[in-house]
């Protein structure tokens, strides 16, 4: 398995554990809009750095496990799965961007509108590491 | 659009060098293993500048690597 797979299945793991409990939490027991909301701040601070960690040390393990590809610098075939991968993710970006920009300020506010912000984002990383996987895959 | 399938010879051309690893021939052109192994298995179509620098390395002409089959349509 290339080394860039690798990394991208470690961003899939890392964003399901740390991001999947805060959408459930977000989803089950939506944010009041009192001011200031550091419980929901906090949540958001709990998922990043847990995260950020995942990702520290998966990326210390693969990078000691081989450490020659660890440093090759990508090639033509690493430089057109990570542009196919952008291209998906910015279609998702955008879309939903403009749906929370101008459809959610209708029919929500506050914290609503920022989860929906940050699912968007979540979820156009997460296509964005599922296409590199995916490519990778296909062309093994 | 023609319609056709491009193959190649990688496998055979590395046998012929003295059973060449495909991490070797990967360092010579700056790809890595992995997308050496795409190239032989027909999955991955690599740039025109990949395909000679593998050429070069084989000392063999373009079209003894890569071939290009073209499909008869209707």
């Amino acid at each position: 398995m290339p080394y860039k797979e690798k990394t991208a299945w470690l961003a899939l793991l890392a964003m399901v554990v740390a991001f999947g409990p805060y959408f459930a939490i977000a989803a089950t027991t939506p944010p009041d809009d009192m001011l200031p909301n550091l419980r929901q701040l906090s949540f958001f601070a709990i998922a990043v750095v847990v995260q950020l960690i995942i990702l520290a040390i998966g990326h210390l393990l693969l990078r000691r496990s081989s450490p020659d590809e660890a440093g090759a610098p990508a090639d033509e075939r690493d430089r057109l799965i990570q542009q196919r991968a952008v291209t998906y993710a910015y279609h998702v970006l955008i879309s939903g961007v403009i749906m929370v920009a101008i459809v959610m300020p209708f029919f929500t506010g506050g914290w609503a509108i920022v989860n929906a912000a940050i699912f968007m984002i979540v979820l156009a990383e997460f296509v964005s590491y599922g296409v590199t996987v995916g490519s990778y895959r296909r062309q093994s | 659009m023609i319609d056709g399938a491009i193959s190649n010879r990688v496998r055979i051309l590395r046998f012929h060098n003295g059973e060449m690893t495909q991490a070797e021939l990967g360092k010579r052109i700056g790809v890595t293993r992995q997308t050496i192994a795409a190239i032989e298995a027909g999955k991955y179509s690599p740039s025109l500048e990949a395909a000679f620098r593998i050429a070069a390395v084989f000392e063999v002409p373009l079209d003894e690597v890569f071939q290009w089959e073209a499909r008869t349509g209707k």
